[in-house]
């Protein structure tokens, strides 16, 4: 997985913050609250399975360093 | 027996002859001795004595070469390349200097901890943040030492996505400050920067780790176009490149901690925030039945306190109208009269228990 995702976890994690406020805010309606509670709990396992999914790219840098150039 | 015939030189070329003797018999050669009559000449020249009980030889280099400050009673071991002058006198070239023994490396290091920090080098205004979780990194260190696998363990285990750049360089020994300056030089001049440069090194001797508090390394450090996290040795070893850079790590593991944050306590947040929405809605259902409840309360109350009103005000009606009542005013005596009153006329008088017939004889006004 790319860095690139590394940025969807953060949008996803940004709307599970989102949603979440929504809960305590003045915004709370219990007509929406199951709504918004299916769509924070997909959240929250998309996030845990991208983290889990998540692999390092490890380059060694093919110049050498034991002589000035 | 036949005489070798002897060979004849001109002064300059016995010189010459000599040094080319000495360079390929000794190409780089390690002194050990003690620095005496140290002093530095039009900021270029380096002159020194090194000497033991039983000698002395003159020093020379020049100040760019001079990695770690010496004074006079230190004791140091030189690289160098003997040499004869051409005014005849023996001397030797150093080409590196560093110093011997723990004692002689921590004056050393004081030392130049002292001119750094004299310059605002380690101040704490000049540090740096690091960002939050850098997608690129670019890390200095030995691809062998076990310091560099622990930290990509520990960074492996911890979060993931990252682009991580390796520059193979030598953590220690007179060729290690310049191989990681050229590594800081590579990442700094990257048309796509590293968002952090990290310096790994497992732990070591003193000697081992006097690599990381060498002057040029140190100011390059903390000239770095993007922010450093140095890592060396232990955590009881500081460096003079640990305290340059914008934030130290106690080892490489701890870099890595410090570097990105733990996967398993971002998982373990999340599934916290999300158990944390049902006790909400559980209390917004009960607010709302006790809103419900309370408004239902107050409606209750409302229509007794307008019964209440209307009870008494018809009870006041009655009372009233009771008051009104022809009979109670018979009661008292009064009695009422029906028909025409003209003289003559027979007329009803109703008192509260008969009821009289009488005829008018007279009318007069009163």
């Amino acid at each position: 997985m790319s860095a690139k995702n590394n940025l969807k976890i953060s949008e996803k994690t940004a709307k599970l913050n989102e949603l979440v406020t929504w809960f305590d805010s003045d915004d709370f309606e219990l007509e929406q609250a199951l709504d918004k509670f299916t769509e924070a709990e997909k959240l929250a396992a998309e996030i845990e399975h991208d983290l889990l999914a998540l692999k390092n790219n490890i380059e060694i840098v093919k110049a050498k360093f034991n002589e000035a150039e | 027996m036949e005489k070798m015939p002897s060979l004849q030189f001109s002064v300059s070329d016995f010189i010459a002859l000599t040094n080319q003797t000495l360079e390929y018999a000794y190409p780089g050669v390690e002194v050990e001795g003690e620095v005496a009559s140290f002093k530095v000449n039009q900021d270029k020249y380096v002159f020194f004595d090194l000497k033991d009980k039983g000698g002395s030889i003159g020093c020379f280099m020049t100040v760019w070469q001079l990695r770690v400050p010496i004074e006079d009673g230190m004791k140091v071991i030189v690289t160098a390349t003997p040499k004869l002058t051409q005014w005849g006198k023996f001397s030797l070239t150093v080409r590196a200097v560093r110093p011997s023994g723990e004692g002689n490396l921590k004056k050393s290091f004081e030392l130049l901890r002292a001119k750094l920090d004299n310059e605002g080098l380690f101040a704490v205004e000049r540090k740096r943040s690091l960002p939050r979780l850098p997608q690129h990194i670019g890390v200095i260190s030995s691809t062998q030492a076990a310091g560099y696998a622990d930290f990509i363990k520990i960074l492996d285990d911890r979060w993931g996505g990252l682009q991580v750049d390796v520059t193979q360089v030598q953590v220690q020994g007179t060729g290690a400050p310049d191989q990681i300056i050229r590594a800081l030089n590579y990442f700094n001049s990257r048309k796509q920067l590293p968002e952090v440069i990290v310096i790994i090194r497992g732990g070591g001797s003193a000697d081992d780790l006097s690599a990381f508090n060498d002057e040029p390394l140190v100011r390059e450090i903390a000239k770095s176009r993007v922010p450093t996290l140095v890592g060396v040795g232990h955590e009881v070893d500081v460096s003079l490149a640990d305290m340059v850079a914008d934030m130290r790590a106690a080892t490489p593991s701890n870099a890595a901690q410090i570097l990105v944050p733990d996967r398993h306590d971002t998982i373990r947040e999340v599934r916290y925030q999300l158990q944390s929405l049902l006790p909400r809605t559980e209390q917004a259902v009960q607010r709302y039945h006790h809103d419900i409840h309370r408004q239902l309360e107050r409606s209750i109350e409302a229509i007794d306190r307008r019964y209440a009103y209307t009870s008494e005000r018809l009870g006041s009606l009655q009372r009233v109208l009771a008051e009104l009542d022809p009979k109670k005013v018979l009661a008292r005596g009064y009695a009422l009269t029906r028909g025409e009153i003209a003289p003559g006329k027979l007329i009803e008088i109703e008192k509260s228990d008969i009821l009289i017939t009488a005829e008018v004889q007279h009318v007069s006004k009163k």
